[in-house]
């Protein structure tokens, strides 16, 4: 209960700074103004620039945090993560393949198709006739179709014009600039709707974590439950790629930093706190990228590199001295 | 014998083809002419002497170089994923040519290049102590993660650096996938002697690197130093991936697909096995940048695409076949 005060705190002194801070600074007097009126000059910066981006950013980073703790715990492995297994990259590659063929397609739709095409892959590859799939081999296969899937983006990239292939490389890295309501409606609705979905199926993924036979003595149809869920993360993971881009790291780190900060036990807590901490991160990575040096934007997706890679190094040598890897 | 002569004639073909095929093709007799009596107000001899031909040596150079670094570190690490590019030393060798570039400038090419070497040193040490090396034991998973981990984070920086300063963002394209276009204004000869260095280096401690390969304590008995060894190894990687980057950024898979190849054709020798490594790359990286200049005219795909298409498969084939868990 403390540990989800302590969330709900942070959370809310970071959007609360993410809204202030910029190149227009906003005193919190401003700021409560423009929230409670919608007049003066904070309600200018806050109904067209910061308010949508840092909203998208809150709900990009909660989908794509869920998304990261689903797959973790079905896996039972903290680097099953849909950006280390090549799920949001596929999920990219679409969105980048449609507007280098000029196609128009809703990118909420394309990053879905993307982001399950990868997943299908990635299982049908890793499967080994007559074994069970060992994580470990599926981490590695994910690995590679993700190196594929970004060799294609830049490979297209190489197709567009100029400003426009400069403009598609700041959204690869994964980025929150010129964001607007419609994307807002888009990951709130979508990431809502899917939300749902997942917390209706813990007491499945809670079956699964006792392993296969037991829950399968439980009456539970294993196969079917996994691909449930898999699917279900899948898409959370492409409804915050359909807005932010395949920001890297957020969903490999937030499950365990949720964890730890809230303590939470039970599965449906950790979803929780793993979307919390998902949003937490990104409004805060996309507030330092764009105050890290003053007159340069930043994307968000270099903060959370530069952040992600040193934590994945960090679990890797834990794991290590476990013996597990 | 039979066999590496059918290497060098792989090679040969390689060699032809990127001379002659692209926008503007040469035939070979205009080549020998243009190679025995330049006249520069021919445009087809132009072509040859100032594009096709340094682009020649910058593949041969690189795609030698990242075929024995490779080799070196799959048999070192006992890791068939194991390749510069997906290691990170490519990466670390091209990030500190970027720094260099925006901190002195890109006149002086040669001492900017030069820079690769500490970089391509410092992540090769740093990917194979996080992956378990210095335990003697490395798993396979661990170090393709690391790689990976140290590839993501150098990216992260040179997406800021290039974001801040916009003169680099060419040095950006050519960062990120690796590319022969540039080759007539890079450091050839000296980047192609270092390389052979490394070659040298590595035919030299070849017996040890097998020795180790057979484990610690079997290796200890026959009276070899793991440690040295594997310093020795380090340097062959880091010398041959900085001037493999030096010429033509950095082209990923090419050090993965190369080694068993090269053993299919070599057998389990491994001096022989450096030598059709070495022969293979060249073919190999030639044989890709010149079907990416035809695939779509008038565009090109860059080399090192091409690599990661044909690769990235291969990869996959590999991490399947793995036993996770199992350190080999």
């Amino acid at each position: 209960m403390k540990g989800a005060l302590t969330l709900c705190l942070l959370l809310l002194c970071a959007t609360l700074a993410a809204l202030m801070l910029g190149p227009v600074q906003l005193s919190p007097a401003l700021l409560w103004q423009g929230l409670r009126t919608g007049e003066g000059p904070g309600a200018l910066v806050l109904g067209t620039i910061r308010g949508p981006r840092v909203v998208t950013a809150l709900g990009a980073g909660a989908v794509l945090g869920l998304s990261g703790a689903l797959f973790q715990a079905l896996f039972r492995n903290p680097l099953a993560a849909p950006d280390i297994m090549g799920f949001t990259a596929g999920a990219g590659l679409t969105i980048i393949a449609a507007i280098a063929l000029g196609l128009t397609l809703p990118p909420p739709l394309l990053a879905a198709g993307g982001g399950l095409a990868a997943a299908l892959l990635v299982a049908l590859l890793s499967q080994r006739r007559g074994q069970a799939t060992p994580p470990l081999t599926m981490i590695l296969v994910g690995l590679g179709i993700g190196f594929i899937a970004s060799a294609l983006s830049s490979f297209l990239l190489t197709l567009l014009p100029h400003p426009q292939a400069a403009e598609a490389q700041r959204w690869l890295t994964g980025s929150l600039a010129a964001r607007d309501w419609t994307h807002v409606a888009q990951v709130w609705l979508i990431g809502a709707l899917l939300a749902a979905l997942a917390l209706a199926q813990m007491r499945r993924l809670a079956a699964l974590e006792l392993g296969e036979d037991l829950a399968a003595g439980l009456g539970l149809r294993v196969g079917r439950a996994r691909i449930a869920l898999a699917g279900t993360a899948v898409l959370l993971a492409a409804a915050g790629v359909a807005v932010a881009g395949p920001v890297p790291f957020i969903a490999l780190m937030s499950g365990p930093l949720g964890a730890r900060i809230t303590g939470a036990r039970r599965l449906r807590g950790q979803m929780l706190s793993a979307a919390g901490t998902g949003a937490l991160v990104l409004v805060v990575a996309d507030l330092a990228a764009r105050a890290a040096l003053p007159g340069i934007q930043l994307p968000a997706g270099v903060m959370t590199g530069l952040l992600g890679a040193p934590y994945l190094l960090w679990r890797l040598s834990r794991e290590m001295e476990k013996g597990e890897l | 014998m039979l066999r590496l002569l059918g290497l060098f004639t792989l090679l040969a073909l390689a060699l032809a083809l990127a001379l002659s095929v692209g926008a503007r093709p040469v035939t070979p007799a205009v080549a020998l002419e243009a190679l025995r009596a330049y006249d520069p107000t021919n445009p087809a001899h132009v072509t040859l002497m100032a594009i096709r031909l340094p682009r020649l040596a910058a593949g041969l150079i690189a795609g030698g170089a990242l075929g024995l670094a490779g080799t070196v570190m799959q048999v070192m690490t006992r890791n068939p994923l194991a390749d510069p590019g997906l290691l990170g030393v490519n990466a670390g060798a091209a990030f500190a040519l970027l720094i260099g570039a925006t901190a002195l400038g890109t006149s002086d090419a040669t001492s900017v290049a030069l820079l690769t070497f500490p970089g391509a040193a410092l992540a090769s040490a740093l990917v194979f102590t996080l992956g378990g090396g210095l335990r003697g034991d490395v798993g396979p998973v661990r170090l393709t993660l690391a790689g990976a981990a140290l590839n993501a984070l150098l990216l992260s920086l040179v997406t800021a650096i290039v974001l801040i300063r916009q003169d680099t963002l060419d040095m950006f394209r050519f960062w990120v996938a690796g590319s022969l276009t540039q080759a007539a204004s890079r450091p050839l000869m000296e980047m192609a002697l270092i390389a052979a260095a490394g070659g040298i280096l590595a035919l030299a401690i070849a017996p040890q690197i097998e020795a180790l390969s057979l484990g610690s304590a079997l290796s200890r008995s026959l009276g070899t130093k793991p440690r040295r060894v594997q310093a020795a190894a380090l340097a062959v990687v880091t010398l041959c991936t900085g001037a493999a980057v030096a010429v033509a950024g950095p082209i990923a898979f090419l050090g993965l697909m190369v080694p068993p190849l090269a053993r299919r054709v070599a057998g389990h020798a491994l001096r022989r096995e450096l030598l059709a490594s070495a022969l293979l790359g060249a073919a190999l990286l030639l044989f890709a940048d010149t079907l990416g200049r035809v695939v779509m005219p008038p565009a090109e795909v860059r080399a090192g695409i091409m690599t990661a298409l044909i690769g990235g498969p291969i990869f996959l084939w590999v991490a399947r076949r793995l036993r996770p868990g199992a350190t080999a």
